[in-house]
């Protein structure tokens, strides 16, 4: 599957009626997702002689719940760090909000509205919940720091309302219970929750989440799916996500890329690559010497 | 008042006031140690560079000691500015292990530095701060404490409670503390490390030029004032490696501790006990309170 049958697969998809949560409707979210706000073509990032991705090509609409998925070592997270800025890539370009993107540093993704959240969770343990969802406005604030360190007038405003943008972000993630706890020590479901307090208190326009339930029970998986969806839903936030649970990917997202040793071997709806052949075998071990170009 | 009783006020007071100095410098090593994590082993030796430059630049350009200070600031920072361009940004995301032997070298670049451009023999450096006994203590209640201790007391005092504000209640402190914490996280959120370790460096630069102006002012400045680094290790051992404060509250103890010791165990157990006391107090600590007084504990979950 090309990028050309995007727009295809979109059309495609608001003919699906498969879907868990009633107030997701399918049609509701064709009507939202829009344009290609984030084009990867043919990236290649390699580490000495390890390939991590090779000649790997996707694109992110605006609105959409995009999933990367793969066995282990496909080159899922090297991708996302790519996007964010963490890697940068031999091979490739990238495309953001319309503009292909020179190399860029992961805070200066930030400051264009990326966000993200880390496969082992990577918060600041010392700090509070409240602390670390506030370090995610990082890139809202405007102020100086002079003005900031003297609490001046405009500055201790500017931090009264950003203050108040975080307890609504608190809120909503059900988490008032642990604000003034040092994340340290709360529960590993709640602390991937207030990593995704962090991400979303950037009001970014696209969210990557690396492995959100990896390491979860069932009913924490389906609080943070509704978290997700909730997420898309109400903010129109893109999002792409690395999952292995198939029964998550099917449910929350509108389009699948499968990646295997570092290369893409399909793309599309979750019916589409769930039929593949070559998706099939990669999960099946399937010996597919014939298949690699790396 | 009894002679013993003030004599034991006086050692005291002069225990508090070597361990302002000794704070002074274990700041430096927080302020930086809080903000990337690194143990910076420059420490004593950007405080030696500061002196230097601020003894340098008033005998080489005869500029008055305010000018003087602001010239150095400047310097401090520009030393910051290279030390992140040359050095740490291409450690990001480094064990502490590799960040800490690189501040060991950078120690050694620093005073070479320092030495081909000022000179390696001793300098008096005098920016007018007062010297010799407080008359009003001295008159009036018998005691004699050195006027320049008092100033670097306060001074102390002052620039404490200025960082423990920009730690605890700017962005830019909630920044640091983030960068403390985790690089990976800290980028992703959009914070500049680079922007942040200037900033950190640039002010435990600062911090260094106070320690140096007080430890120049009252013994020359000398290549032997790096060493006070060590004397530094077991304070932040006491108030735990994070603690602005422990490092006031460390220093002060270590200070008092070794005077006392000195002065009322020295007959009895042999003398030259204020160069040991300090590491003696830090092992004990190490054994039964390894985060120290003040620092944060370290929970690891397994």
């Amino acid at each position: 599957m090309t990028n050309d049958s995007a727009a295809a697969l979109a059309d495609a998809h608001a003919a699906n009626t498969h879907h868990a949560h009633a107030m997701h409707t399918p049609e509701a979210r064709a009507r939202r997702i829009g344009e290609v706000i984030l084009d990867v073509q043919n990236i290649t990032l390699r580490f000495g002689g390890v390939v991590a991705n090779s000649n790997v090509s996707f694109d992110i609409r605006k609105g959409e719940i995009r999933a990367i998925i793969g066995p282990n070592g496909a080159g899922k997270s090297s991708m996302l760090n790519v996007i964010n800025g963490f890697y940068h890539p031999q091979e490739g370009t990238i495309t953001w909000k319309g503009k292909a993107r020179a190399k860029m540093q992961p805070h200066e993704a930030a400051a264009t509205g990326i966000a993200r959240t880390f496969q082992n969770i990577a918060l600041f343990r010392g700090m509070s919940t409240l602390d670390n969802i506030m370090t995610g406005r990082v890139t809202k604030m405007k102020r100086g720091l002079l003005a900031h360190a003297l609490h001046w007038g405009p500055a201790l405003k500017e931090e009264i309302e950003h203050r108040s943008f975080v307890e609504q972000v608190i809120d909503f993630l059900e988490i008032q219970h642990i604000r003034n706890v040092p994340v340290g020590r709360l529960p590993y479901g709640l602390q991937k929750r207030v990593e995704l307090g962090r991400a979303l208190a950037a009001e970014p326009e696209l969210l990557l989440l690396d492995e959100p339930m990896a390491g979860m029970n069932l009913e924490e998986k389906e609080d943070m799916s509704r978290f997700i969806l909730d997420v898309n839903d109400e903010f129109g936030t893109t999002i792409a996500l690395i999952e292995h649970d198939m029964g998550v990917v099917m449910d929350l997202s509108d389009r699948v890329v499968v990646l295997d040793h570092g290369s893409k071997i399909a793309d599309g709806t979750h019916e589409e690559v769930q039929g593949d052949q070559r998706v099939i075998d990669a999960y099946l071990g399937v010996a597919h010497d014939d298949e690699e170009e790396a | 008042m009894n002679p013993d009783v003030l004599f034991f006020f006086e050692t005291v007071i002069s225990g508090l006031m070597a361990g302002v100095m000794y704070a002074l410098v274990a700041l430096g090593f927080v302020l930086i140690f809080k903000a990337s994590g690194v143990f910076n082993f420059a420490q004593g030796v950007l405080a030696l560079f500061a002196a230097l430059t601020l003894t340098g630049v008033m005998e080489k350009f005869g500029l008055p000691a305010w000018a003087g200070i602001i010239v150095t600031i400047l310097v401090m920072i520009a030393v910051a500015w290279l030390i992140e361009r040359l050095v740490l940004q291409h450690l990001v995301n480094q064990e502490p292990i590799i960040l800490f032997m690189a501040t060991i070298g950078l120690a050694y670049v620093i005073e070479g530095t320092g030495d081909i451009l000022w000179g390696s023999n001793v300098k008096v450096l005098d920016i007018g701060l007062p010297q010799g006994a407080s008359d009003f203590l001295l008159d009036n209640y018998n005691l004699y404490v050195e006027k320049l201790e008092i100033v670097a007391a306060v001074t102390s005092a002052i620039l404490v409670a200025v960082l423990a504000v920009f730690f605890q209640k700017t962005r830019i402190g909630r920044a640091l503390r983030a960068v403390a914490d985790d690089h990976q996280a800290a980028l992703s959120v959009g914070i500049s490390l680079r922007t942040i370790w200037v900033v950190v460096w640039s002010v435990a630069g600062i911090v260094a030029l106070v320690a140096g102006i007080m430890w120049g002012t009252k013994s020359g400045v000398q290549f032997s004032l790096s060493l006070i680094a060590l004397k530094a290790l077991p304070v932040l051992i006491l108030g735990g490696f994070t603690s602005i404060p422990g490092a006031i509250v460390g220093g002060l103890i270590i200070g008092v501790g070794e005077k006392i010791a000195e002065i009322y165990a020295g007959p009895i157990i042999g003398g030259a006990i204020e160069n040991w006391f300090a590491y003696m107090l830090a092992l004990a600590f190490l054994l039964f309170r390894p985060q120290g007084l003040f620092g944060e504990k370290i929970i690891e979950r397994v």
